[in-house]
């Protein structure tokens, strides 16, 4: 996708499963709103096929729109209706039958925490409450497949979870999301699986734990031992899958094993201990986490474009 | 309920409905038009000839009003897709079960139908006027042609316009600059027959005239030489300006 001679999106490619919640990651700018709008077929792409739901962006919107729900990154209301008569009218607009509607805009005030403001108009809220009225509207009707750009910006964290927990009922209930987020630990809390995105291409595409595994680098499993043993270090670096290890230099007969599989090898540990006879006090592994991996990865990536 | 008319209500409520003091307002213009100007020019000009007929002038003036009224509520269809692209409602729609034909056409005939119901008010208000006045169903029909195509035609205007143009202020600003010379340089508040050659050759390019001539057609039975030419020009106008609106309207980014 170009805009004039910047190349907003760049070849990507990827597919998401029915019935997942699938994040695309990025930094601002990365690309992910442009893909968002290809995708629910505000933007033309510039070249290459995109389908949703197996009908083709471009020839198909028609048939698309219909199926689908978006909450658009950009705050979005109607200025001079209440928080009830927005639900309402969108609600209309979506073809919802009246006795649902009333059904539906009961539930969503209090979901979203919004009884209180319910006769307030939009202007009047703060930008949480707004950002909380635009995510609770989308959900007035159904669709099959969810586009949420940001949805949580601007919600403090017991909002971001009520959200969250609702995009999640909605998941059980069969509906397909698609999340774009540059929060970490959001995607964490909700997406199977994820791709990250930067400068237009996608840099990986996987479950948040297997792209941990394959660009996070080293676990570290922290261990500590009633007796000392030396002959617990010989063995353990002799483990397959372990990288080294490092003894504590406080003498408390701690250490630390680093290993790119912590899981595949923690079995193995247990094994060497108990064959020679020493007893596991603490056991703790630190896995690398997705803030690291993503700001290693864009970095790197950023730096290779600019080299 | 079909998408058009689920967009059309949503104009109505969210956007027409929520001026509804404004429509009020407007309607303050109208009453100073025909009663205070109105009176005060016929104790000078107490009749005239227009086509077949000697009117008063103050009957003469209640139609030029009432097609300006809709060329104003008209403007309301560009500040419309104007709010609506502010407020990020234009992208938020055209991702629902809708198509941007429905979405400007929608715009189209609420506009037309705030436009009837000012029309509807200023007669309401011009009533102790138009006693003894009887409309033929003919009348009705050129009552009713010169609104809506009236509403056409500016509606399509003020819609391509707000395309064009990148801030309010502008848009604004560019509705004074065309509509002044559009009301003057008409037959809204003069018949045409005595005026100098230029502007005669000029109001008769102006769709105004023609909605007025149409308007008075129906209501006073007056009719000016020209007048089935100016309907045809009128519809040819209504519809090209709406194909040009439909147009410009493809370029609006989300």
């Amino acid at each position: 996708m170009r805009y004039g001679s910047v190349v907003a999106v760049d070849h990507v490619s990827f597919s998401v499963r029915k019935g997942e919640v699938f994040g695309f990651l990025g930094p601002n700018g990365a690309g992910k709103t442009t893909t968002i709008k290809m995708l629910t077929t505000l933007l033309r792409p510039t070249s290459g096929k995109a389908t949703v739901l197996g009908l083709d962006v471009v020839s198909e919107g028609g048939k698309i729109r219909p199926r689908i729900g978006v909450v658009q990154q950009d705050p979005s209301y109607e200025h001079a209706l209440s928080v009830e008569g927005n639900l309402d009218l969108y609600g209309v607009l979506w073809n919802v039958p009246k006795v649902e509607r009333k059904k539906r805009i009961e539930l969503l005030l209090d979901k979203f925490g919004l009884k209180e403001a319910r006769k307030t108009a939009p202007p009047e809220l703060s930008i949480g409450q707004r950002r909380r009225l635009q995510v609770a509207r989308e959900f007035m009707h159904d669709c099959e497949v969810m586009f949420l750009d940001e949805p949580t910006t601007g919600l403090d964290p017991q909002a971001r979870r009520v959200t969250l927990d609702f995009v999640r009922e909605k998941v059980r209930n069969g509906v397909t999301v698609f999340f774009t987020t540059h929060i970490m630990e959001e995607a964490e809390y909700i997406c199977d699986r994820i791709a990250i995105i930067n400068h237009g291409q996608i840099l990986a595409l996987d479950t948040i734990k297997n792209i941990k595994q394959k660009f996070g680098g080293v676990s570290v499993i922290h261990l500590r031992f009633a007796e000392d043993n030396s002959d617990v270090d010989r063995k353990l670096q002799g483990l397959l899958g372990v990288q080294k290890i490092v003894r504590s230099q406080q003498k408390d007969e701690s250490l630390r094993v680093f290993a790119e599989d912590a899981n595949a090898v923690l079995p193995r540990i247990i094994d060497v201990a108990t064959t020679l006879g020493v007893h596991i006090t603490e056991l703790r592994i630190e896995e690398p986490s997705l803030d690291d991996v993503f700001i290693q990865m864009v970095n790197s990536k950023g730096r290779n474009r600019n080299e | 309920m079909n998408s058009f008319l689920r967009l059309l209500y949503r104009d109505l409520k969210a956007s027409l409905w929520s001026t509804k003091s404004m429509i009020a307002v407007q309607l303050v213009t109208p009453l100073f038009y025909i009663f205070v100007a109105g009176f005060g020019y016929a104790s000078v000009i107490p009749t005239m000839s227009v086509g077949n007929r000697e009117v008063s002038y103050v009957l003469f003036l209640a139609p030029g009003v009432v097609v300006m009224q809709i060329m104003f509520a008209a403007s309301m269809a560009g500040a419309m897709l104007w709010l609506d692209k502010r407020l990020a409602m234009f992208a938020q729609i055209v991702v629902g079960p809708f198509s941007r034909w429905q979405y400007i056409l929608s715009k189209l005939v609420s506009i037309m139908l705030q436009g009837m119901l000012n029309a509807f008010l200023v007669f309401l208000i011009a009533s102790p006027l138009l006693v003894g006045l009887s409309v033929s169903i003919e009348g009705v029909l050129y009552i009713a042609a010169s609104l809506v195509l009236g509403s056409l035609f500016f509606g399509s205007l003020t819609l391509a316009i707000s395309v064009f143009i990148k801030s309010n202020e502008a848009f604004n600003a560019t509705l004074n600059v065309l509509f002044t010379p559009l009301m003057f340089l008409s037959s809204v508040y003069y018949p045409l027959e005595k005026a100098p050659i230029i502007i005669q050759a000029i109001s008769l390019a102006n769709p105004l005239t023609y909605a007025a001539d149409m308007l008075r057609a129906g209501l006073l039975q007056v009719y000016v030489p020209l007048l089935p030419i100016e309907i045809a020009a009128l519809i040819a106008e209504s519809l090209f300006a709406f194909a040009i609106a439909t147009a410009a309207f493809r370029r609006v980014k989300p």
